[in-house]
């Protein structure tokens, strides 16, 4: 059956089918993106910390905003080119097109990258460092050894984010435990020549059956085990049809032996589940054959109880939820900070997996290109409190380096302050408590030439929107040694992150809008890439059907362009 | 709609024109946001520059729109569907503002804090 209106537009709307389709889905588009809009002033407007002012670098933003206007223009030139019927210059304008595609996607690659990282730091008293962690390895001794520039760095070392344990015990929790970090913690004791071994006998009874009933016939059992397992410190399965599971003191921790112990406890506990559901359906039905007065269902649901001695005994199965093992001394371990939380001689990771053992100074060792006070002057007022006395009280002023940049800082924002009290205005809180990675580096250059803070010359130190493209490079000497490094106590990290969508809403928002808007630059140059090299024979038999599939396909790009048009100047600039 | 050749081969010049205006509005956003001599209303971001941008950006789209995506000179139809997203499109922001409204007062009276504490740990 032919299709109507393919190509050929309908008497009553003027329109063929596809343009119908696509201006639909335009519509359906414009909700998705305005709702995204709107949590993106829903965030912006209840934010209680900074918002990230025109925190991301502007060059890629600006040239990625001419890359798509430009396509824009192709694109419609390329539809024009086939409704006059130019093969030729169809090809040039959407080759030209896809390629504009191509630069965007580069360029939010190389912004992507550029976030993912770098690391951003909130200490305890509200203080926010941003910039690159040093890499580190342990010693042999188990202490953190951290790399700084211009160190040879060994090819395992690891980014200096990461909390070192002096592990003595660990237990499992057997249905929590997470592969991957069974296997990270046996790797890393392996490298340091030490083995988990398992704390106590333990036994898993599987079945009712292999369970005996009599506490003393159940020694003798679990003793006979012990004897004749002596020796071989491996688990072994026992029982009438082997459901039940042994494992000796002392034997070694492995992923298998976890799945086992797993499976025979998850065994049991389906096992004990079904027998008291049993049970309780028992009771429920003597006790509504007892009730003479006709009770509700929950006046009744009162007076039956499981009375474990008289119900379960020998009915049900019995194994231990976790495992408990030992090292034979203490080995230095160390964990994602995101993975775990340590804690007093005890810390646990995120599956439950228990950690006990004292926390070695571990301390994050950061190249710090930006500080942002903002955050804890904004607390000290709603404390009622002066921001400057609290923030000349921070940890961070500690730092000799910082504070003389601080001093800088004072000294240039005291000119702002001057300069600006001439109109009737006032530097912003940007202004005053955020020393961004430029004025970092313009202090450092302004150092070297041996000028005072104030000096006029200064902010003109500061790099331009072609350094640094994608923001700070730690990888250039200069900035090297414009940016100090610090080393921040384990107990004085209060979260940390690279600046992904954890790190705060706006970059939750700004990953969310801009990959959804990417995924669509994507499609759009796929579906316009179909036109340029697989509709040649669809331009001899029938151009103007050709012609039509190019317009739907550049309508779409150009709401790709018109979404970006809004997405620039709020998440660059605003 | 420009369908014949002709108003094609001059709708190409308009392209071309409208393709140097939004180039043009584009640097001249970013000369608004980073350029002291252009800062309006208060010193650095504010209110002002907040309507400015989006101002810009709204006669941006709206270019795009009209010429780009020939809005100008579209079938009835085409306005209705389109019409009707928008609709919802602004609809939905709508919504959110309600939360403006909501009667319910957050956190403690006292310190005015929200809903989130910062004095307490977060937990990953």
């Amino acid at each position: 059956m032919e299709i109507p209106y393919t190509f050929t537009a309908r008497k009553d709307t003027g329109l063929f089918n596809s343009k119908i389709g696509i201006w639909l889905f335009l519509a359906s588009e414009v909700m998705l993106f305005g709702g995204l809009f709107s949590g993106y002033v829903f965030l912006r407007l209840y934010a209680d910390y900074p918002w990230p002012e025109r925190a991301l670098p502007v060059l890629p933003g600006v040239i990625n905003t001419f890359v798509l206007i430009g396509s824009s223009v192709t694109v419609v030139f390329a539809w024009a080119s086939l409704k006059m019927r130019q093969w030729g210059r169809f090809q040039f304008f959407m080759g030209i097109t896809i390629l504009c595609a191509v630069v965007f996607m580069v360029l939010k690659g190389m912004e992507y990258n550029a976030k993912w990282h770098h690391q951003a730091v909130r200490l305890d008293d509200f203080t926010i460092l941003e910039g690159h962690t040093h890499k580190a390895e342990l010693d042999d001794h188990g202490h953190l050894h951290a790399f700084h520039h211009g160190d040879e760095i060994p090819p395992e070392a690891f980014p200096q984010n990461v909390v070192v344990v002096e592990a003595e015990e660990i237990d499992f929790t057997l249905v929590r435990a997470y592969k991957p970090y069974v296997e990270d913690i046996l790797a890393k004791a392996k490298e340091r020549g030490a083995v988990p071994v398992l704390v106590d006998h333990a036994f898993f009874y599987g079945s009712p059956k292999d369970l005996p009933i009599d506490p003393a016939e159940r020694k003798k059992l679990e003793d006979q085990l012990i004897k004749s397992h002596e020796s071989s410190k491996e688990a072994v399965r026992f029982g009438d049809k082997k459901d039940s599971l042994y494992i000796p003191k002392g034997t070694h921790l492995t992923v298998d032996l976890l799945d086992r112990a797993k499976g025979v406890y998850l065994d049991a506990r389906a096992i004990n589940g079904e027998v008291r559901t049993e049970v309780l359906r028992k009771l429920w039905k003597e006790a509504r054959k007892a009730d003479k007065e006709g009770l509700p269902d929950f006046k009744l649901a009162e007076g039956i109880q499981i009375d474990p001695e008289k119900h379960l005994t020998g009915h049900v199965a019995e194994a231990p939820a976790a495992l408990n093992f030992k090292f034979e001394k203490p080995v230095a371990l160390h964990f994602k900070r995101s993975v775990i939380r340590e804690g007093e001689g005890s810390s646990k990771l995120k599956d439950d997996t228990i950690i006990k053992g004292a926390v070695a100074s571990s301390p994050l060792g950061l190249s710090v290109d930006a500080v942002d006070l903002r955050w804890v002057a904004q607390r000290a007022l709603e404390q009622n409190k002066d921001p400057k006395t609290v923030i000349e009280g921070l940890w961070i002023m500690e730092n000799k380096e910082f504070k003389e940049i601080w001093e800088r800082h004072s000294a240039q924002l005291a000119t702002l302050e001057a300069k600006l009290a001439e109109d009737g205005r006032e530097p912003t809180e940007n202004d005053r408590y955020r020393i961004d990675w430029q004025d970092l580096v313009a202090f450092h250059r302004a150092h070297e030439k041996h000028l005072e803070a104030d000096s006029p010359e200064v902010p003109s130190l500061r790099p331009g929107m072609f350094e640094g493209i994608t923001g700070p490079n730690h990888n250039i000497e200069e900035n090297q040694h414009a940016f100090f490094s610090i080393d921040i106590p384990n107990e004085k990290v209060g979260f940390e992150s690279l600046f992904t969508p954890k790190w705060n809403n706006y970059y939750a928002i700004y990953f969310a809008l801009t990959g959804l808007h990417g995924l669509h630059v994507v499609g759009g140059a796929l579906v316009l890439s179909y036109f340029l090299f697989f509709s040649k024979g669809l331009y001899r038999r029938n151009p103007e059907w050709l012609a039509n599939r190019v317009e739907i396909g550049g309508l779409f790009w150009h709401f790709v362009d018109l979404v970006w048009i809004f997405l620039f100047p709020i998440l660059y600039l605003m | 709609m420009a369908d014949s050749v002709e108003e094609i081969k001059k709708a190409q010049k308009l392209y071309i024109l409208i393709g140097l205006v939004l180039f043009v509005f584009t640097v001249v956003t970013v000369a608004v946001a980073t350029q002291p001599w252009l800062d309006f209303g208060e010193h650095g971001f504010d209110k002002a520059d907040m309507m400015l941008g989006l101002l810009i950006a709204t006669v941006k789209a709206t270019l795009v729109g009209a010429i780009f995506m020939h809005l100008n000179h579209e079938k009835k139809m085409i306005y209705v569907l389109f019409g009707l997203g928008i609709i919802m499109g602004i609809a939905l922001m709508l919504l959110t503002g309600l939360s403006f409204a909501d009667p319910i007062k957050y956190g403690n009276p006292t310190t005015g804090d929200g809903f989130y504490d910062p004095d307490i740990p977060e937990i990953d």
